[in-house]
């Protein structure tokens, strides 16, 4: 009788124990013979980089658990997690994730082989993550509407734009954006800048793509957005997309170049493995497919842009300190009070 | 039996009365422990916001920002409430009226959007309306798929209602109207009120169509303030105040049902009585219905289909089929943990009326308010320090069972307390033991009750998005999280094949839950039997 | 076979007191019949020596085991007890046969040994052929000999019946109680039925128990409580009774039927008020004049056919109180009659 009532129960206690928990190997070894499985924390999606990692896969023997998720949850996951997450490697759609973890302590600092394949500025200032590929941020819009390009993106709050165009303020590549815009212009400028936007009746989008969509569907005419989203949107809808990429005059902040990334979790007893994920994520051939299938740019010299855009170094692209990303209190805590979020 | 005589008297006082039996021990255990574990997410959010000084917390609180919050918040639940009130209750007590001998593909209609997920719902209606947005879209869409937790509760309600009532009123010269609301309508607002409090907690933990229609409740909000900042303080804040107010609404619902006379005639008389005989209201009666379900069902099926036949080729058929496996295997865990908590919490209510008991309850429908997402960093707080534990199925299915044990806990009870005391005392006197007789009387007797809590949390566990995302073991793909993982409009195609799967799998339980008359069956029995005390 | 003493035993719920230092010894294999009207506490006490309520003081022993002693309290389960509750009570979702059998599947019995004993009750209760038949296909007399069967089946020690007849209709419930009574005699089974019949507690039971407010007022065997009642209270619920005023002094007790009671009754000195109980039927109707016996007049008649109830009242009598009667038919009088009355008889006297 006690038995029936309390199977459940049982069952409970057993499943949870039979659970698939990754650390459970009690692997301490580290070195690349010994690791047979990673854990991978990916912020980016299974459709762009599930390929990559089957490669890796095939060539290094070792099996990938891959949980996939948005960067900042997963960075919001791995803070709660502390010393116990069971994560080897987050791999993060924006640098600014990857900085928020790095500040927790929770990375550890990537050794020089690594760091040393990319220009400094895509990188941690303290080594503990690596940019993979770069994205950069755009206008898109659709070239028959509108005929008058914007220069800035200060252009934005202009009236002839007004009730035009769209934005995606919880999405974490505009926030990027906005933490950017204080680095380098101050707070009094960039809120000025954002309640100007707000003030201009922009269409508030949950995703990037959205905007692209939206664009296409004509909604509106322009939005900001990545550069890659274009490329995205039409190969889902399997037809061409009466949307472009625009970029802002040379050195505008509008333009600014953020890089999907990669950190190792100071918790993960594989690093050497996890190490030699991100080496072949960086290495010349994986990069040139990044380019030619997810139309995102390499970080790494002499890599040509995708079709049809320029290469990085012809965007004129502004300075920006990834890093400084990370911070995103201040543009929380501003979001919060134009209302925003 | 060995025989106690006044010299082993001492044997007795080691054994007093009353709280002596396991089944009342194992049951105020495992209620504790279920407060305990519901606790989890309180008390991580106190912890996560208590270190927020008071200027953060007035920035955050006193903003414009915070006013259309509680619009929002508020307008939705307004919506919603009547919305689904009137859909709901109305089509139930229509189905009540117009005798039609088909009526299980009515009732089958009106339950079946149980089956689509808020989000899939929403993308279908974006799909082919592109200006589908704000609030009315929410309140549509919140609408319809919770209509028909009010439908079925109704329709069950009306069941009870004993039809010589109407024929005696309608012999007094009561017309339909007055006969509607005067005999009707007073017996059946308990089962619309304490359906409408499930309705209300989901608007507000509902995060897929706000979010997709960009209204911001406070549940888009906290996941918003998750998503842009990682000391996660302000969402914690808000998460706070949702818990305020799911705590009034789930004590302002008491008082008003404690003023329901619960309808205690329990025996359904055979009756030809019908309210609604002429054919032209017949006719217009069941085309709303049919609307309806062209609207609700129709609609996202079209989307569905289409999509999923422009990327036929395209289907990662293992993919799919261990997506549905892993659904149907977390949610089913759920479930059961689900009803092996609901169990002893609702016997311990009913045995003890202790308060303990009742504000464990109360706890748990709480929770039923909270935002996935939250109990999901919660569970990850709280499970990650116990690695063996940490992201398995198993504390998935409990995050399940902790967000909709309120689905479960209603029923449950609401089975149990029907059960005429006699029965059990009868069983006890006989010689079997307090644990037996709750397996042969009481189980048996509460299982219609048991099961549609059962397919209720079985039936949402399968939808459920944000918590799985967090919880579940890395490289776990469920239905919900594949649909998410190919959710802007554009990449909709491939997650059509998902959406198609879910919402099949979904109607399984659906289709139960739309036959009261097989699920009351026996319970109507047991009602009869009380009715005759 | 077992005894049953209840020394003291006082039972509150809530801040009511529902019995209070009720004390009762039945005798082995006894049938005694609580007889109370309703809110007295009768069922209280039944569920009290089931185990289902905990006493606040008092002790309960079956035979020589102490089951309850003031709060210790052994559980219901472990008492061996048949309890047959209002309506039977029985499990609605097992046939017939498994409710007779639901107490036996946890002891040591084999299947084979379960079936026997099954089909035995059956058969004991003339139902062999309903054995899988729902209880809400059974009559209500039905039901009430399987939830019998159902208490038998165990070996109870004892069996409480609570108003087991109430629900059925008058012929059956006679047919039954004589059934339930000999049943119990059979198997010798000591046995409590709580009733506010009075007719049933007479004709079922070996002792009746007269309960009032908490406490048992009197009991005995039936005729001793029917001819011998302790209260002119115990005499009203056990029967038909007529309760007149009377005076006790040195010329002996003087009351309406009294021939010299007008006469008489203002000087009879040092006298004590009180009453006398009659019964209906130790009324003596004549319709010729007899020394001793009173004039009256018809002034209602109920006719039952085997009897008939006649209402009179005394002429030249300062009593002006109607009196009822039993007359036994055929009835050859009728309302306006004149006839002459008298009493024979035990005169019970109860002081005020």
């Amino acid at each position: 009788m006690l038995k029936r009532s309390i199977i459940p129960v049982l069952a409970f206690a057993l499943l949870a124990s039979a659970g698939c928990s990754p650390n459970t190997g009690g692997n301490t070894e580290d070195s690349l013979e010994n690791v047979s499985e990673l854990t991978i924390y990916s912020g980016r999606s299974e459709a762009f980089i599930a390929p990559f990692f089957a490669e890796f896969e095939a060539e290094s023997g070792i099996k990938l658990n891959i949980r996939y998720g948005d960067s900042a949850e997963l960075a919001a996951q791995i803070l709660e997690e502390g010393s116990n997450s069971p994560a080897d490697l987050f791999l993060s759609q924006d640098a600014g994730a990857l900085g928020a973890v790095a500040e927790a302590n929770l990375l550890i600092e990537l050794p020089g082989d690594l760091t040393s394949t990319l220009p400094a500025r895509f990188l941690s200032p303290t080594d503990q993550w690596v940019g993979i590929t770069g994205r950069a941020r755009v206008f898109a819009y659709n070239p028959e509407q509108v005929s008058q390009l914007p220069k800035s993106f200060q252009d934005f709050t202009r009236s002839e734009y007004k009730g035009r165009f769209g934005i995606a303020p919880t999405n974490s590549s505009f926030q990027a954006f906005i933490t950017a815009l204080r680095d380098n212009i101050g707070e009094v400028k960039a809120e000025r800048w954002l309640r100007g936007i707000v003030a201009n009746s922009p269409r508030y989008y949950e995703k990037n793509s959205m905007i692209v969509e939206a664009i296409d569907k004509g909604d509106i005419d322009l939005g900001l957005t990545n550069h890659y989203y274009i490329f995205e949107v039409a190969k889902a809808l399997g037809r061409d997309i009466s949307v472009k990429d625009g970029f802002f005059a040379q050195g505008d902040l509008g333009n600014m170049i953020n890089v999907s990334g990669a950190g190792v979790l100071a918790s993960s007893k594989k690093a050497s493995a996890a190490n030699s994920l991100i080496s072949f994520l960086l290495r010349r051939d994986t990069q040139e497919k990044f380019v030619a299938n997810t139309k995102e740019y390499s970080l790494l010299e002499g890599v040509a842009g995708p079709e049809g855009l320029p290469d990085l170094e012809q965007i004129g692209a502004p300075t920006v300190d990834l890093d400084a990303l990370k911070d995103l209190k201040w543009t929380q805590d501003l979001l919060i009070k134009v209302g925003l979020l | 039996m060995p025989s106690l005589d006044i010299a082993a008297e001492s044997r007795i006082e080691a054994a007093p009365m009353k709280k002596t039996s396991l089944l009342h021990r194992g049951s105020l255990a495992l209620t504790a422990l279920l407060l305990a574990l519901a606790g989890i997410p309180f008390f991580y959010l106190f912890q996560r916001a208590s270190g927020a000084s008071g200027s953060e917390i007035s920035a955050l609180l006193f903003r414009e920002k915070t006013l259309s919050i509680f619009f929002n918040t508020f307008s939705l639940i307004f919506l919603v409430s009547l919305g689904a009130v009137l859909i709901g209750a109305g089509f139930a007590t229509l189905l009540y009226a117009v005798k039609i001998t088909r009526s299980a593909l009515f009732l089958l209609l009106a339950t079946l959007p149980l089956a689509i997920p808020s989000y899939v719902f929403t993308y279908s209606w974006i799909a082919i309306f592109p200006w589908f947005r704000g609030i009315w879209a929410a309140a549509l869409v919140l609408t319809f798929s919770t209509m028909p937790y009010i439908f079925l509760a109704t329709y069950a309600a009306l069941r009870r209602v004993d039809l010589v009532q109407i024929e005696v009123a309608r012999s007094l010269g009561f017309n339909r109207l007055e006969v509607f609301t005067k005999i009707v309508l007073p017996q059946i607002r308990g089962a619309i009120g304490a359906s409408l409090l499930l309705v209300i907690l989901y608007v507000l933990s509902d995060f897929g169509a706000v979010s997709l229609l960009g209204v911001d409740t406070f549940t888009r909000t906290i996941q918003n303030l998750y998503k842009a900042s990682f000391d996660r303080q302000s969402a914690a804040i808000l998460g706070l105040i949702l818990m305020f107010i799911a705590a009034t609404i789930i004590l302002i619902e008491e008082r008003v049902h404690k003023k329901n006379i619960a309808s205690n005639s329990s025996v359904r008389v055979q009756s030809s009585a019908s309210l609604i005989t002429k054919p032209m209201a017949k006719l217009a009666s069941l085309s709303l219905i049919v609307i309806y379900s062209f609207l609700a069902l129709a609609l996202p099926a079209y989307v569905l289909t289409t999509r999923m036949i422009a990327n036929f080729q395209e289907i990662d058929y293992p993919a799919l089929a261990s997506a549905t496996f892993n659904t149907l295997l977390v949610s089913t865990f759920g479930a059961i943990i689900a009803i092996a908590f609901a169990l002893p919490l609702s016997w311990t209510i009913i045995a003890t009326r202790s308060r303990f008991a009742l504000f464990t309850e109360k706890v748990v429908l709480i929770t039923h308010a909270l935002p996935g997402v939250v109990l999901g960093l919660s569970l990850v707080a709280f499970g990650s320090k116990i690695s063996w534990l940490y992201q398995s199925v198993g504390l998935l299915s409990f995050a399940y069972a902790l967000l909709f044990l309120a689905k479960a806990v209603g029923n449950t009870r609401a089975s149990m307390e029907k059960i005429p005391p006699i029965l059990k005392e009868v069983s006890l006197t006989l010689g079997v033991s307090p644990l037996s007789t709750f397996r042969k009387i009481t189980l048996p007797l509460a299982a219609p009750g048991i099961w549609v809590g059962f397919l209720l949390v079985l039936l949402t566990a399968m939808k459920e998005l944000p918590a799985t995302l967090m919880l579940r073991p890395t490289g776990f793909e469920t239905l919900a999280v594949e649909i998410w993982s190919a959710s802007t409009l554009s990449q909709f195609n491939q997650a059509a094949p998902y959406a198609f799967t879910l919402i099949a799998l979904a109607a399984i339980p659906t289709f139960i839950l739309s036959r009261p008359d097989r699920i009351q069956q026996e319970s109507n029995h047991v009602e009869k039997e009380r009715w005759r005390e | 076979m077992t005894s049953l003493e209840v020394t003291d035993l006082s039972v509150t719920i809530g801040s009511t007191p529902i019995l209070k230092n009720l004390s009762i010894t039945l005798g082995a294999g006894s049938f005694t019949a609580i007889l109370g009207p309703s809110g007295c506490g009768k069922t209280t006490l039944l569920r009290t020596i089931a185990g289902l309520i905990p006493p606040s003081a008092g002790t309960i022993r079956f035979g020589k085991q102490l089951v309850s002693v003031s709060s210790l309290v052994l559980p219901p389960h472990k008492r061996k007890i048949g309890y047959v509750p209002q309506e039977g009570g029985l499990f609605p979702h097992l046939s017939v046969g498994e409710n007779i059998g639901f107490a036996l599947n946890k002891s040591d019995l084999t299947k084979d040994q379960r079936r026997i004993i099954v089909a035995e009750m059956l058969e004991l209760i003339g139902l062999t052929k309903f054995i899988d038949r729902s209880p809400h296909e059974l009559s209500g007399g039905q039901q009430t000999r399987v939830a019998l069967a159902r208490a038998l089946a165990i070996e109870p020690k004892i069996v409480l019946l609570d108003e087991p007849f109430s629900a059925l209709d008058a012929q059956l419930r006679n047919e039954l109680r004589e059934e339930v009574s000999l049943l119990l005699k059979r198997r010798a089974t000591t046995a409590i039925m709580v009733t506010h019949d009075r007719e049933e507690a007479l004709v079922s039971a070996d002792i009746v128990a007269l309960m009032r407010d908490g406490e048992i007022v009197q009991y005995g065997s039936p005729a001793e409580v029917y001819l011998q009642p302790l209260t002119a209270e115990v005499a009203i619920s056990t029967g038909d009774a007529l309760l007149l005023p009377a005076t006790r002094g040195k010329n002996g007790i003087l009351h309406p039927l009294h021939a010299q009671y007008s006469k008489t009754r203002s000087s009879q000195e040092k006298s004590e008020q009180g009453s006398i109980v009659i019964r209906p039927e130790e009324i003596k109707i004549s319709m010729k004049k007899e020394s001793s016996a009173i004039a009256s007049l018809i002034t209602r008649l109920d006719y039952y056919g085997h009897d008939a109830m006649v209402e009179l009242n005394l002429e030249k009598s300062d009593f002006l109180g109607a009196i009822r009667v039993r007359i036994p038919g055929p009835v050859h009088c009728s309302v306006g009659d004149r006839v002459f009355i008298s009493h024979v008889g035990p005169i019970r006297f109860f002081p005020e």
